[in-house]
Protein backbone atom coordinates (compact mmCIF):
# COMPACT_ATOMS: atom_id res chain seq x y z
CA UNK A 1 0.00 0.00 0.00
CA UNK A 2 1.33 3.71 -0.98
CA UNK A 3 0.59 6.23 0.95
CA UNK A 4 -1.06 9.35 -1.21
CA UNK A 5 -2.20 12.08 1.18
CA UNK A 6 -4.32 12.98 4.29
CA UNK A 7 -7.81 12.76 4.76
CA UNK A 8 -7.48 16.34 5.14
CA UNK A 9 -6.87 17.05 1.99
CA UNK A 10 -9.54 15.59 0.23
CA UNK A 11 -13.00 17.80 0.75
CA UNK A 12 -16.23 16.04 1.63
CA UNK A 13 -18.10 15.82 -1.74
CA UNK A 14 -14.88 16.53 -3.43
CA UNK A 15 -11.67 15.27 -4.72
CA UNK A 16 -7.58 15.38 -5.04
CA UNK A 17 -5.46 14.53 -8.00
CA UNK A 18 -2.04 12.56 -7.35
CA UNK A 19 0.90 12.75 -9.99
CA UNK A 20 3.60 10.00 -9.07
CA UNK A 21 6.66 9.01 -10.85
CA UNK A 22 6.04 6.69 -13.82
CA UNK A 23 2.57 5.81 -14.10
CA UNK A 24 -0.71 7.91 -14.95
CA UNK A 25 -2.56 10.51 -12.10
CA UNK A 26 -4.62 8.90 -9.59
CA UNK A 27 -8.05 10.62 -8.15
CA UNK A 28 -9.19 10.48 -4.69
CA UNK A 29 -12.67 10.56 -3.95
CA UNK A 30 -14.66 11.64 -0.61
CA UNK A 31 -18.36 10.49 -0.48
CA UNK A 32 -19.52 11.54 2.93
CA UNK A 33 -16.37 10.48 4.59
CA UNK A 34 -15.77 7.86 2.35
CA UNK A 35 -12.52 7.36 0.53
CA UNK A 36 -12.28 5.92 -2.51
CA UNK A 37 -9.37 5.88 -5.22
CA UNK A 38 -9.19 5.69 -9.32
CA UNK A 39 -7.21 6.41 -12.00
CA UNK A 40 -7.57 10.33 -12.80
CA UNK A 41 -7.81 9.90 -17.06
CA UNK A 42 -11.33 9.73 -18.35
CA UNK A 43 -11.03 6.24 -20.76
CA UNK A 44 -13.01 8.02 -23.10
CA UNK A 45 -10.38 10.37 -23.92
CA UNK A 46 -7.71 12.85 -22.05
CA UNK A 47 -9.48 14.41 -19.38
CA UNK A 48 -8.63 14.73 -15.66
CA UNK A 49 -11.90 13.50 -13.38
CA UNK A 50 -10.49 15.85 -10.98
CA UNK A 51 -11.94 18.67 -13.31
CA UNK A 52 -15.03 16.94 -13.93
CA UNK A 53 -18.17 17.51 -11.37
CA UNK A 54 -18.71 14.85 -8.59
CA UNK A 55 -22.76 13.82 -8.23
CA UNK A 56 -22.71 12.76 -4.58
CA UNK A 57 -25.92 11.33 -4.33
CA UNK A 58 -25.19 9.29 -7.10
CA UNK A 59 -22.04 8.34 -6.42
CA UNK A 60 -20.79 8.88 -9.69
CA UNK A 61 -17.89 11.81 -10.91
CA UNK A 62 -18.75 13.08 -14.64
CA UNK A 63 -15.86 13.95 -17.37
CA UNK A 64 -15.05 17.93 -17.69
CA UNK A 65 -15.25 17.55 -21.39
CA UNK A 66 -18.13 14.72 -22.94
CA UNK A 67 -19.99 14.72 -19.08
CA UNK A 68 -19.49 11.00 -19.43
CA UNK A 69 -19.74 9.36 -16.37
CA UNK A 70 -18.26 6.73 -13.78
CA UNK A 71 -19.55 5.46 -10.56
CA UNK A 72 -16.80 6.62 -8.25
CA UNK A 73 -16.92 2.93 -5.89
CA UNK A 74 -16.97 0.17 -8.82
CA UNK A 75 -15.60 2.35 -11.88
CA UNK A 76 -18.73 1.58 -13.73
CA UNK A 77 -19.64 3.57 -16.45
CA UNK A 78 -22.31 5.22 -15.79
CA UNK A 79 -23.45 7.75 -18.79
CA UNK A 80 -22.28 8.12 -22.53
CA UNK A 81 -19.85 8.07 -24.47
CA UNK A 82 -18.18 5.98 -21.49
CA UNK A 83 -18.16 2.82 -22.15
CA UNK A 84 -14.49 1.60 -21.09
CA UNK A 85 -14.99 1.10 -16.81
CA UNK A 86 -12.52 3.19 -15.02
CA UNK A 87 -9.45 1.41 -12.79
CA UNK A 88 -10.37 1.21 -9.35
CA UNK A 89 -7.66 0.85 -6.09
CA UNK A 90 -8.44 -0.89 -2.47
CA UNK A 91 -8.39 1.63 -0.56
CA UNK A 92 -7.08 2.17 3.38
CA UNK A 93 -7.35 4.80 5.81
CA UNK A 94 -5.29 5.12 8.79
CA UNK A 95 -5.00 7.91 11.05
CA UNK A 96 -5.96 10.35 8.71
CA UNK A 97 -3.95 8.74 6.41
CA UNK A 98 -4.87 7.37 3.07
CA UNK A 99 -3.51 4.51 1.10
CA UNK A 100 -3.93 2.94 -1.79
CA UNK A 101 -3.24 -0.62 -3.30
CA UNK A 102 -1.72 0.98 -6.81
CA UNK A 103 1.06 -1.83 -7.41
CA UNK A 104 -2.21 -4.98 -7.23
CA UNK A 105 -2.96 -6.55 -10.28
CA UNK A 106 -5.84 -4.62 -11.51
CA UNK A 107 -9.10 -5.18 -9.72
CA UNK A 108 -11.74 -6.42 -11.72
CA UNK A 109 -14.49 -3.48 -12.63
CA UNK A 110 -17.44 -6.21 -10.71
CA UNK B 1 -28.92 36.25 -35.99
CA UNK B 2 -28.72 34.79 -32.44
CA UNK B 3 -25.44 35.40 -31.08
CA UNK B 4 -24.33 32.39 -28.68
CA UNK B 5 -21.52 33.19 -25.94
CA UNK B 6 -20.03 30.49 -23.47
CA UNK B 7 -19.61 30.87 -20.29
CA UNK B 8 -16.09 31.67 -18.90
CA UNK B 9 -14.64 30.83 -22.06
CA UNK B 10 -14.59 34.12 -23.65
CA UNK B 11 -16.17 32.51 -26.76
CA UNK B 12 -19.01 33.90 -28.54
CA UNK B 13 -20.45 32.77 -31.61
CA UNK B 14 -23.33 33.76 -34.25
CA UNK B 15 -25.98 30.98 -35.03
CA UNK B 16 -27.39 31.35 -38.65
CA UNK B 17 -31.02 30.44 -38.94
CA UNK B 18 -31.82 27.07 -38.52
CA UNK B 19 -28.30 25.95 -36.80
CA UNK B 20 -27.86 24.43 -34.24
CA UNK B 21 -25.82 25.26 -31.10
CA UNK B 22 -23.26 22.62 -32.33
CA UNK B 23 -23.23 23.44 -35.65
CA UNK B 24 -22.72 26.65 -35.74
CA UNK B 25 -19.86 26.97 -33.18
CA UNK B 26 -18.01 24.41 -35.59
CA UNK B 27 -18.49 26.69 -38.09
CA UNK B 28 -17.00 29.55 -36.10
CA UNK B 29 -14.17 27.36 -36.11
CA UNK B 30 -14.36 26.54 -31.91
CA UNK B 31 -13.48 23.27 -30.33
CA UNK B 32 -16.91 22.33 -28.96
CA UNK B 33 -17.48 18.45 -27.76
CA UNK B 34 -19.22 16.00 -30.17
CA UNK B 35 -18.86 12.47 -32.11
CA UNK B 36 -22.23 11.84 -34.00
CA UNK B 37 -23.89 15.14 -34.27
CA UNK B 38 -27.12 13.42 -34.76
CA UNK B 39 -28.46 12.93 -30.68
CA UNK B 40 -27.25 9.64 -29.78
CA UNK B 41 -23.63 9.51 -28.30
CA UNK B 42 -24.18 12.21 -25.91
CA UNK B 43 -20.87 14.10 -26.42
CA UNK B 44 -22.11 17.43 -26.82
CA UNK B 45 -24.15 17.70 -23.51
CA UNK B 46 -24.54 21.37 -22.57
CA UNK B 47 -26.41 24.06 -20.49
CA UNK B 48 -28.67 26.88 -21.17
CA UNK B 49 -28.13 29.31 -18.29
CA UNK B 50 -29.31 32.63 -20.39
CA UNK B 51 -32.37 32.58 -23.51
CA UNK B 52 -34.73 30.57 -24.97
CA UNK B 53 -34.28 27.32 -26.77
CA UNK B 54 -36.11 24.79 -28.96
CA UNK B 55 -35.06 21.04 -28.25
CA UNK B 56 -35.84 19.20 -31.69
CA UNK B 57 -35.60 16.08 -30.21
CA UNK B 58 -36.46 15.86 -26.90
CA UNK B 59 -36.17 12.34 -26.14
CA UNK B 60 -32.79 11.66 -27.60
CA UNK B 61 -30.85 8.85 -26.24
CA UNK B 62 -28.09 11.00 -25.74
CA UNK B 63 -29.39 12.73 -22.73
CA UNK B 64 -29.70 10.18 -19.80
CA UNK B 65 -32.41 10.89 -16.79
CA UNK B 66 -29.62 12.35 -14.89
CA UNK B 67 -29.18 15.03 -17.16
CA UNK B 68 -32.40 15.64 -17.89
CA UNK B 69 -32.36 15.96 -13.60
CA UNK B 70 -29.79 19.07 -14.44
CA UNK B 71 -31.51 20.64 -17.14
CA UNK B 72 -29.01 19.36 -19.69
CA UNK B 73 -29.97 19.28 -23.71
CA UNK B 74 -27.57 18.57 -26.58
CA UNK B 75 -26.01 20.96 -28.44
CA UNK B 76 -26.54 19.13 -31.53
CA UNK B 77 -30.32 18.68 -31.16
CA UNK B 78 -30.77 22.70 -29.88
CA UNK B 79 -31.55 26.03 -31.57
CA UNK B 80 -31.68 29.09 -30.05
CA UNK B 81 -34.84 30.97 -30.47
CA UNK B 82 -33.14 34.35 -30.04
CA UNK B 83 -29.82 35.54 -28.09
CA UNK B 84 -27.92 32.85 -25.18
CA UNK B 85 -25.59 32.16 -22.84
CA UNK B 86 -24.38 28.49 -22.56
CA UNK B 87 -22.26 26.08 -20.60
CA UNK B 88 -19.66 23.86 -21.96
CA UNK B 89 -16.19 23.04 -21.38
CA UNK B 90 -13.79 23.70 -24.65
CA UNK B 91 -11.46 21.48 -25.89
CA UNK B 92 -8.84 23.27 -28.46
CA UNK B 93 -7.40 20.13 -29.61
CA UNK B 94 -10.33 19.39 -31.24
CA UNK B 95 -10.73 22.93 -32.93
CA UNK B 96 -12.14 21.64 -36.45
CA UNK B 97 -9.59 21.61 -39.12
CA UNK B 98 -12.07 22.24 -41.73
CA UNK B 99 -15.43 24.15 -40.78
CA UNK B 100 -18.45 22.97 -41.57
CA UNK B 101 -20.67 24.51 -44.44
CA UNK B 102 -23.78 23.81 -45.77
CA UNK B 103 -23.57 23.38 -49.36
CA UNK B 104 -26.47 22.01 -52.09
CA UNK B 105 -25.39 18.81 -53.77
CA UNK B 106 -26.68 16.83 -56.79
CA UNK B 107 -26.82 12.96 -57.60
CA UNK B 108 -24.55 12.03 -60.04
CA UNK B 109 -24.45 7.96 -59.90
CA UNK B 110 -25.13 5.07 -58.02
CA UNK B 111 -22.96 1.61 -58.29
CA UNK B 112 -24.31 -1.17 -56.40
CA UNK B 113 -21.25 -2.54 -54.26
CA UNK B 114 -23.09 -5.92 -52.39
CA UNK B 115 -26.01 -7.51 -52.28
CA UNK B 116 -27.23 -4.80 -49.30
CA UNK B 117 -25.12 -1.62 -49.73
CA UNK B 118 -24.66 1.09 -52.47
CA UNK B 119 -22.39 4.10 -53.85
CA UNK B 120 -24.16 6.98 -53.96
CA UNK B 121 -21.88 9.95 -55.76
CA UNK B 122 -23.01 13.52 -55.46
CA UNK B 123 -21.86 16.35 -56.70
CA UNK B 124 -21.88 20.08 -55.23
CA UNK B 125 -20.43 23.36 -57.13
CA UNK B 126 -18.04 24.28 -54.25
CA UNK B 127 -14.88 21.75 -53.44
CA UNK B 128 -15.28 18.72 -51.49
CA UNK B 129 -13.82 20.00 -48.94
CA UNK B 130 -12.79 17.51 -45.55
CA UNK B 131 -10.70 15.18 -43.61
CA UNK B 132 -10.08 11.43 -44.99
CA UNK B 133 -12.59 9.41 -42.23
CA UNK B 134 -15.23 12.31 -41.79
CA UNK B 135 -18.96 12.26 -42.58
CA UNK B 136 -21.29 14.71 -44.05
CA UNK B 137 -25.05 15.50 -42.97
CA UNK B 138 -27.55 15.01 -45.43
CA UNK B 139 -30.74 16.54 -46.16
CA UNK B 140 -33.20 14.11 -48.13
CA UNK B 141 -36.50 15.33 -49.88
CA UNK B 142 -39.28 13.51 -47.34
CA UNK B 143 -37.21 12.68 -44.22
CA UNK B 144 -37.39 15.25 -40.92
CA UNK B 145 -34.02 14.32 -40.04
CA UNK B 146 -30.73 14.69 -41.42
CA UNK B 147 -28.56 11.60 -41.66
CA UNK B 148 -24.66 11.28 -41.22
CA UNK B 149 -23.03 9.62 -43.72
CA UNK B 150 -19.11 9.16 -44.28
CA UNK B 151 -17.53 9.97 -47.40
CA UNK B 152 -15.45 7.35 -49.02
CA UNK B 153 -13.37 9.10 -51.48
CA UNK B 154 -10.57 12.03 -50.50
CA UNK B 155 -11.30 15.52 -50.37
CA UNK B 156 -11.53 16.99 -54.45
CA UNK B 157 -11.92 20.44 -56.14
CA UNK B 158 -14.27 18.52 -58.74
CA UNK B 159 -17.14 18.34 -55.20
CA UNK B 160 -17.51 15.19 -55.87
CA UNK B 161 -18.95 13.42 -52.40
CA UNK B 162 -19.02 9.31 -52.50
CA UNK B 163 -21.19 7.38 -49.95
CA UNK B 164 -22.08 4.18 -49.23
CA UNK B 165 -24.93 3.29 -47.84
CA UNK B 166 -26.17 0.35 -46.52
CA UNK B 167 -30.20 -0.29 -46.96
CA UNK B 168 -32.04 -0.65 -43.79
CA UNK B 169 -35.82 -2.23 -45.03
CA UNK B 170 -37.86 0.18 -43.24
CA UNK B 171 -35.16 2.33 -42.60
CA UNK B 172 -36.41 5.87 -43.92
CA UNK B 173 -33.15 7.28 -44.97
CA UNK B 174 -31.61 4.23 -46.87
CA UNK B 175 -35.08 3.88 -48.51
CA UNK B 176 -35.67 7.27 -49.19
CA UNK B 177 -31.78 6.83 -51.00
CA UNK B 178 -32.42 3.57 -52.55
CA UNK B 179 -36.16 3.62 -54.34
CA UNK B 180 -36.79 7.34 -54.76
CA UNK B 181 -33.66 9.33 -55.27
CA UNK B 182 -33.05 9.60 -58.99
CA UNK B 183 -29.31 11.31 -60.72
CA UNK B 184 -29.72 14.54 -60.36
CA UNK B 185 -32.12 15.31 -57.80
CA UNK B 186 -31.39 17.87 -55.26
CA UNK B 187 -29.88 17.21 -51.26
CA UNK B 188 -28.74 19.64 -48.48
CA UNK B 189 -25.21 18.59 -47.36
CA UNK B 190 -23.89 19.77 -44.48
CA UNK B 191 -20.05 19.18 -43.29
CA UNK B 192 -17.52 17.95 -42.79
CA UNK B 193 -18.36 16.39 -39.50
CA UNK B 194 -16.43 13.79 -37.25
CA UNK B 195 -12.87 13.75 -35.06
CA UNK B 196 -11.74 9.86 -36.62
CA UNK B 197 -10.10 11.71 -39.21
CA UNK B 198 -6.64 10.64 -40.86
CA UNK B 199 -3.67 12.33 -38.59
CA UNK B 200 -0.72 12.23 -41.10
CA UNK B 201 1.39 13.71 -38.31
CA UNK B 202 1.40 9.86 -36.49
CA UNK B 203 4.98 8.04 -37.05
CA UNK B 204 2.71 4.94 -36.24
CA UNK B 205 2.09 1.93 -38.52
CA UNK B 206 -2.02 2.28 -39.30
CA UNK B 207 -4.53 -0.47 -39.29
CA UNK B 208 -8.18 0.69 -40.66
CA UNK B 209 -10.98 -2.01 -38.65
CA UNK B 210 -14.42 -1.42 -40.68
CA UNK B 211 -17.71 -3.43 -40.44
CA UNK B 212 -21.23 -3.06 -42.17
CA UNK B 213 -21.45 0.42 -44.06
CA UNK B 214 -18.26 1.62 -41.98
CA UNK B 215 -16.08 1.11 -44.85
CA UNK B 216 -16.72 4.20 -46.07
CA UNK B 217 -14.44 6.12 -43.62
CA UNK B 218 -11.94 3.49 -43.20
CA UNK B 219 -11.79 3.65 -47.11
CA UNK B 220 -10.99 7.07 -47.16
CA UNK B 221 -8.40 6.95 -44.27
CA UNK B 222 -6.01 4.30 -46.60
CA UNK B 223 -6.68 6.27 -49.83
CA UNK B 224 -5.62 9.25 -47.63
CA UNK B 225 -2.51 7.43 -46.37
CA UNK B 226 -1.19 6.16 -50.57
CA UNK B 227 -2.07 10.15 -51.18
CA UNK B 228 0.26 11.35 -48.81
CA UNK B 229 3.72 11.83 -49.94
CA UNK B 230 4.54 12.01 -46.26
CA UNK B 231 3.16 8.69 -45.39
CA UNK B 232 4.89 6.80 -48.35
CA UNK B 233 5.56 3.21 -47.66
CA UNK B 234 3.67 3.80 -44.58
CA UNK B 235 2.25 0.05 -43.70
CA UNK B 236 -1.72 -0.10 -43.42
CA UNK B 237 -3.87 -3.52 -42.48
CA UNK B 238 -7.11 -3.17 -43.37
CA UNK B 239 -9.58 -5.28 -42.05
CA UNK B 240 -13.30 -5.55 -42.72
CA UNK B 241 -15.45 -7.80 -40.48
CA UNK B 242 -19.01 -9.11 -42.37
CA UNK B 243 -21.56 -11.39 -41.19
CA UNK B 244 -21.99 -13.54 -44.39
CA UNK B 245 -19.14 -14.22 -47.26
CA UNK B 246 -21.93 -11.89 -49.12
CA UNK B 247 -21.23 -8.90 -46.92
CA UNK B 248 -17.12 -8.72 -47.40
CA UNK B 249 -16.30 -6.07 -49.34
CA UNK B 250 -13.47 -3.20 -50.52
CA UNK B 251 -10.43 -5.56 -51.29
CA UNK B 252 -11.27 -4.09 -55.20
CA UNK B 253 -10.64 -0.55 -53.81
CA UNK B 254 -8.03 -1.53 -51.72
CA UNK B 255 -5.82 -3.69 -54.77
CA UNK B 256 -6.36 0.02 -56.48
CA UNK B 257 -3.84 1.73 -54.42
CA UNK B 258 -0.29 1.85 -54.99
CA UNK B 259 1.52 -0.91 -52.69
CA UNK B 260 -1.29 -2.96 -52.12
CA UNK B 261 0.15 -6.12 -50.99
CA UNK B 262 3.47 -4.29 -50.07
CA UNK B 263 2.73 -1.61 -47.97
CA UNK B 264 -1.25 -2.22 -47.43
CA UNK B 265 -2.73 -5.72 -46.62
CA UNK B 266 -6.54 -6.47 -46.79
CA UNK B 267 -7.52 -8.82 -43.88
CA UNK B 268 -11.24 -10.23 -43.58
CA UNK B 269 -13.55 -12.39 -41.71
CA UNK B 270 -16.80 -13.66 -41.40
CA UNK B 271 -18.98 -13.94 -38.09
CA UNK B 272 -21.66 -16.36 -38.87
CA UNK B 273 -19.65 -19.88 -39.39
CA UNK B 274 -23.11 -21.47 -40.98
CA UNK B 275 -22.99 -18.57 -43.88
CA UNK B 276 -20.08 -19.04 -44.44
CA UNK B 277 -19.54 -22.82 -44.53
CA UNK B 278 -22.94 -22.90 -47.12
CA UNK B 279 -21.05 -20.72 -49.02
CA UNK B 280 -17.55 -22.52 -49.03
CA UNK B 281 -15.79 -19.39 -47.89
CA UNK B 282 -12.28 -20.00 -47.95
CA UNK B 283 -11.26 -17.07 -45.28
CA UNK B 284 -11.28 -16.50 -41.89
CA UNK B 285 -14.30 -17.21 -39.32
CA UNK B 286 -15.18 -15.09 -36.24
CA UNK B 287 -15.69 -11.85 -35.04
CA UNK B 288 -13.09 -9.08 -36.24
CA UNK B 289 -11.14 -8.52 -33.55
CA UNK B 290 -10.34 -11.80 -32.77
CA UNK B 291 -8.55 -11.48 -36.53
CA UNK B 292 -6.94 -8.26 -35.34
CA UNK B 293 -5.34 -9.84 -32.74
CA UNK B 294 -3.80 -12.77 -34.03
CA UNK B 295 -3.17 -11.23 -37.39
CA UNK B 296 -1.34 -8.31 -35.62
CA UNK B 297 0.62 -10.10 -32.87
CA UNK B 298 2.87 -7.75 -31.06
CA UNK B 299 2.60 -4.97 -33.65
CA UNK B 300 -1.56 -4.50 -32.45
CA UNK B 301 0.80 -2.17 -29.40
CA UNK B 302 2.42 0.09 -31.89
CA UNK B 303 -0.61 0.79 -34.31
CA UNK B 304 -2.77 4.11 -34.66
CA UNK B 305 -6.39 2.89 -35.33
CA UNK B 306 -9.21 3.67 -37.11
CA UNK B 307 -12.48 2.19 -36.06
CA UNK B 308 -16.24 2.59 -38.33
CA UNK B 309 -18.61 -0.09 -38.18
CA UNK B 310 -21.57 -1.60 -35.19
CA UNK B 311 -21.84 -0.67 -32.00
CA UNK B 312 -20.95 -4.46 -30.93
CA UNK B 313 -18.11 -3.94 -33.02
CA UNK B 314 -16.71 -0.97 -32.05
CA UNK B 315 -17.23 -2.03 -28.41
CA UNK B 316 -15.14 -5.36 -28.54
CA UNK B 317 -12.60 -3.67 -30.15
CA UNK B 318 -12.12 -0.99 -27.33
CA UNK B 319 -12.23 -3.28 -24.41
CA UNK B 320 -9.68 -5.70 -27.07
CA UNK B 321 -7.51 -2.45 -27.39
CA UNK B 322 -7.68 -0.58 -24.48
CA UNK B 323 -8.56 -3.32 -21.79
CA UNK B 324 -6.07 -6.31 -22.66
CA UNK B 325 -3.59 -4.13 -24.64
CA UNK B 326 -3.60 -0.79 -22.98
CA UNK B 327 -3.49 1.14 -25.64
CA UNK B 328 -4.37 5.05 -24.72
CA UNK B 329 -7.75 6.19 -26.07
CA UNK B 330 -5.84 9.13 -28.01
CA UNK B 331 -4.37 5.82 -30.20
CA UNK B 332 -7.99 5.15 -31.13
CA UNK B 333 -10.19 6.76 -33.41
CA UNK B 334 -13.56 6.38 -34.43
CA UNK B 335 -16.94 8.74 -33.92
CA UNK B 336 -19.78 6.74 -31.98
CA UNK B 337 -22.76 6.07 -33.87
CA UNK B 338 -25.92 3.82 -32.39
Amino acid sequence: MKQLCTTRDVPAGGCHRIELADRPPLAVFNLDGRFYVTDDTCTHGEASLCDGEIDCDDGVVECPYHQGAFEIATGRPAGAPCSIPLRIYRVEVKDEAIYAAIDETEAACP
Amino acid sequence: MPVIEIDAQDAVFDCAPGDTLLRAGLRAGLGMPYECGVGACGCCRCEVIEGEVADQWPEAPGLSDRDRRKGRVLACQTRPLGDARIRLRLDPRIEPVVRPARRTAWLAAVNDITHDIREFVFRSDAPADFLPGQYAMLALPGLDRERAYSMANLPNGAGEWHFRIRRVIGGGASEALFSQLAPGAEIGLDGPYGMAWLRTDSPRDIVCIAGGSGLAPMLSVARGVAAEPSLAGRRVDFFYGGRTPADICGQPELAALPGFGEAIHYHAAVSDADAAHSAGWPGKIGPIHQLVESTLGERLDSAEFYLAGPPPMVEALQQLLQLTHKLPPERIHFDRFF
